[in-house]
């Protein structure tokens, strides 16, 4: 069965350093939700009704979905495009995914003022189906357990390897069903990012009088989804190095190298569609007005275009420190763009003024820190990671 | 150059919806004002300011007053609309010239609030209210971000959070309380047909003093609050926006109707994944099988 078993779990203790400061802070965080429970939002951020949305949802859910968007990014390409030599960077990136997702979700969930009511997002007779944020909502849950469906494979490869052997046994019968199934979960697990992350900026296209005039655009759920994948890309370049400093395993630069120009084309795509979209709307004259929208926007294109070039370099593409830059500005691109259009560009028509509180600062810190423990307690237990040396003697990991 | 914030949407109906909707559908169809309706019509040139109407909206809608106090007298001083204030009434000064204009819930004929809102708790009811339904509300906040008149308010500091707003008095029979109030007339309520003819009727009565236009007769696609100011007074002085006259939903409802019309693109996504990866997958297949062929 592990025929062809590219991805090998990283071992090692878990209870390192690292995570018991993630953990201190995934608990402050915890006791800050409870406070929020008992005393409401008010309590706990800054947001008004000016700006309802505050930071959350553009950093907790727009932002961290696009960075899980690795998982549909590097999905298209070896699934639709076959391109199955990036199939080693496919677990890793549905574990980014699934966290980023779950994440994501529990964001909202606490966001949600009157959450006690989410049960109408399970009862179809209730839909309004004009609500960009239904679309949202619904797709959005529903991936998030696909990603998780996505990730029985490593597990129960895992398990069919564990000493107990009932579990072994379950692990053994279950794996050749899922395996089975496989495809059709991954063309789920490729459709719905591609409905909700554009739906992402669809949320903005109701409003023409709030959003400024270089980001308002009936092409908002286009722009959204294509920064998504590149964001995506971006993240995985990132997790790729990041774990393989910080772990014993081999990173295949010229992978990642090859597959650098997918997302630099389509950077300049996105931009183009945006600077012709603005020109055929007559918007054009904005662009030098030189106010702070003006110089926002010249700084985010700054952002998009520069890894496009970059990535475009062959010396780029072979230097590991080069294209790692690029990744992040990738991923800083898309995110500035996010930013923009949900919170800087958008200005309610009374003087409203926000700056994100503490409380909402720690809160995104606590399911960054979150995200970041599951993931690295997953590499260790559980084959995601490729180009991970074979041991002789797997070390035996506590299973709580 | 100076480009105002109330070009921002211009251009945006001719040359936006044809991009996006000219491939597959057509714009979705406004909704409009029924004449039947109820409604409001303020008369700012009527308004002396004495503030009974949002004094009553408090009472009836059982609001708590926003008590500032100054030298030791205290005041009902609401600033704008809020949680506590379903109705504001506000002061425009320049020189010699003043105004009131009384702010409230425009109950749009075509509302992006009610388009939004994911199980409709935001709902326009028979005769043309906006009203709200707290037992379906996630209080994801959405309403606010996507009203142009930034009127839904929230209960930021509540446990058990609401959003509120002016649902024109729907729980009395005898209909808004703040027209009820007001002394000076300047605040009245009637169907949409006997409004709309009202107000044309003192324009038309009146034009050196009247502004030619009713705000609201078909800004933001029709509401079913009109506004009437004179003319050393405009509309934007009273801190009206701008808002197209297309309605606000129209575009994104257009768009998410096309894209996700019958379900048809999104299905057909899901085929062409399967078949790619099945169609990939032999192809895979075939290049193992050839390759261990060449190898013996
Ligand atoms: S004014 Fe705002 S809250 Fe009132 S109906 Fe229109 S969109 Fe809804
Ligand atoms: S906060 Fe409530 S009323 Fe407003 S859009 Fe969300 S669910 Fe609807
Ligand atoms: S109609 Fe009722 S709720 Fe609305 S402003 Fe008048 S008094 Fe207040």
């Amino acid at each position: 069965m592990s025929e062809h078993q590219a991805e090998r779990p990283l071992g090692g203790p878990i209870f390192t350093p690292t995570l018991f400061v993630l953990l201190a802070i995934i608990f402050s965080g915890a006791a800050l939700v409870c406070y929020r429970l008992l005393f409401g939002l008010g309590a706990v951020s800054a947001m008004n009704d000016g700006y309802a949305w505050g930071i959350w949802k553009p950093l907790n859910v727009v932002t961290f979905t696009g960075i899980g968007a690795g998982a549909y990014a590097v999905g298209l390409l070896t699934y639709v495009f076959n391109r199955w030599q990036y199939h080693s960077l496919v677990r890793s990136a549905i574990v980014v995914g699934a966290m980023a997702y779950t994440l994501g979700g529990t964001s909202v969930l606490i966001d949600l003022g009157r959450w006690w009511n989410l049960w109408v997002t399970f009862y179809p007779p209730l839909y309004n189906l004009n609500s960009v944020l239904l679309e949202v909502a619904v797709c959005v849950m529903t991936y998030t357990a696909v990603l998780w469906v996505e990730l029985t494979p490593p597990i129960l490869e895992q398990a069919s390897r564990w000493k107990y052997e009932p579990v072994r046994r379950v692990a053994k019968w279950g794996l050749p069903w899922v395996r089975k199934a496989l495809p059709f979960v991954i063309s789920v697990a490729l459709l719905l990012p591609t409905m909700h992350q554009s739906s992402l900026g669809g949320l903005y296209m109701i409003t023409p009088t709030k959003l400024h005039a270089l980001w308002y655009t009936p092409w908002l759920s286009g722009l959204f989804l294509m920064s998504c994948v590149t964001m995506g890309f971006g993240a995985v370049v990132i997790v790729e190095n990041l774990t393989s400093l910080n772990y014993r395993r081999r990173m295949d630069q010229r992978l990642l190298g090859r597959m650098a120009p997918v997302p630099a084309m389509l950077v300049l795509s996105f931009i183009a569609i945006r600077l012709i979209d603005i020109a055929v709307q007559g918007k054009l004259p904005y662009i030098w007005t030189f106010d702070f929208y003006s110089k926002l926007f010249l700084v985010e294109m700054a952002l998009f275009l520069t890894p496009a070039l970059l990535m475009l370099l062959r010396s780029v593409r072979k230097n590991r420190g080069g294209l790692f830059i690029s990744g992040v500005l990738l991923v800083l691109a898309g995110t500035v763009y996010r930013f923009d259009t949900y919170l800087i560009a958008y200005k309610p028509t009374t003087g409203w003024v926000y700056f994100p509180s503490l409380g909402e600062l720690l809160f995104s810190a606590c399911l960054a820190s979150t995200g970041i423990a599951v993931y690295i307690v997953m590499i260790k237990v559980f084959p995601i990671l490729s180009g991970v040396p074979s041991r002789k003697k797997p070390t035996i990991v506590a299973q709580a | 150059m100076n480009l105002s914030r109330r070009e921002w949407f211009r251009g945006l109906s001719a040359a936006g919806i044809a991009a996006v909707a000219a491939p597959a559908a057509h714009a979705r169809e406004a909704k409009t004002v029924h004449p039947e309706d109820v409604g409001m019509l303020y008369d700012s040139t009527r308004c002396v300011g004495c503030r009974a109407c949002t004094t009553r909206c408090k009472e009836v809608n059982g609001l708590p007053l926003d008590v500032v106090k100054t030298d030791g007298v205290a005041y009902n001083a609401p600033e704008d609309l809020s949680a506590s204030n379903k109705s504001i009434l506000k002061l425009y000064k320049n020189g010699e010239t003043e105004a009131f204009v009384k702010r409230q819930c425009m109950h749009c004929a075509d509302p992006a609030c009610v388009s939004v809102c994911m199980a409709g708790a935001l709902h326009k009811t028979q005769n043309g209210i906006v009203a709200y339904n707290k037992n379906v509300c996630v209080g994801c906040r959405y309403c606010q971000i996507a009203c142009a008149f930034d009127v839904p308010k929230f209960t930021w500091n509540e446990p058990l959070p609401l959003i509120v707003k002016c649902e024109m008095c729907r729980h009395r029979p005898e209909g808004p309380a703040c027209c009820e109030a007001c002394p000076r007339g300047a605040m009245t309520t009637g169907t949409m047909a006997g409004l709309t003819e009202e107000a044309h009727r003192r324009i038309g009565n009146d034009p050196d003093k009247y502004d030619p236009k009713i705000y609201g007769e078909h800004d933001g696609g029709g509401l079913h609050v009109l506004y009437l100011t004179s003319k050393a007074v405009s509309f934007e002085n009273l801190g009206l926006p701008d808002v197209p006259e297309q309605p606000i939903p129209q575009t994104s409802e257009t768009v998410q109707h096309t894209l996700y019309k019958g379900f048809v693109a999104p299905a057909a996504l899901f085929g062409l994944f399967t078949f790619a990866q099945y169609f990939n997958e032999r192809r895979r297949q075939a290049a193992e099988d050839a390759q261990r062929e060449n190898k013996s």
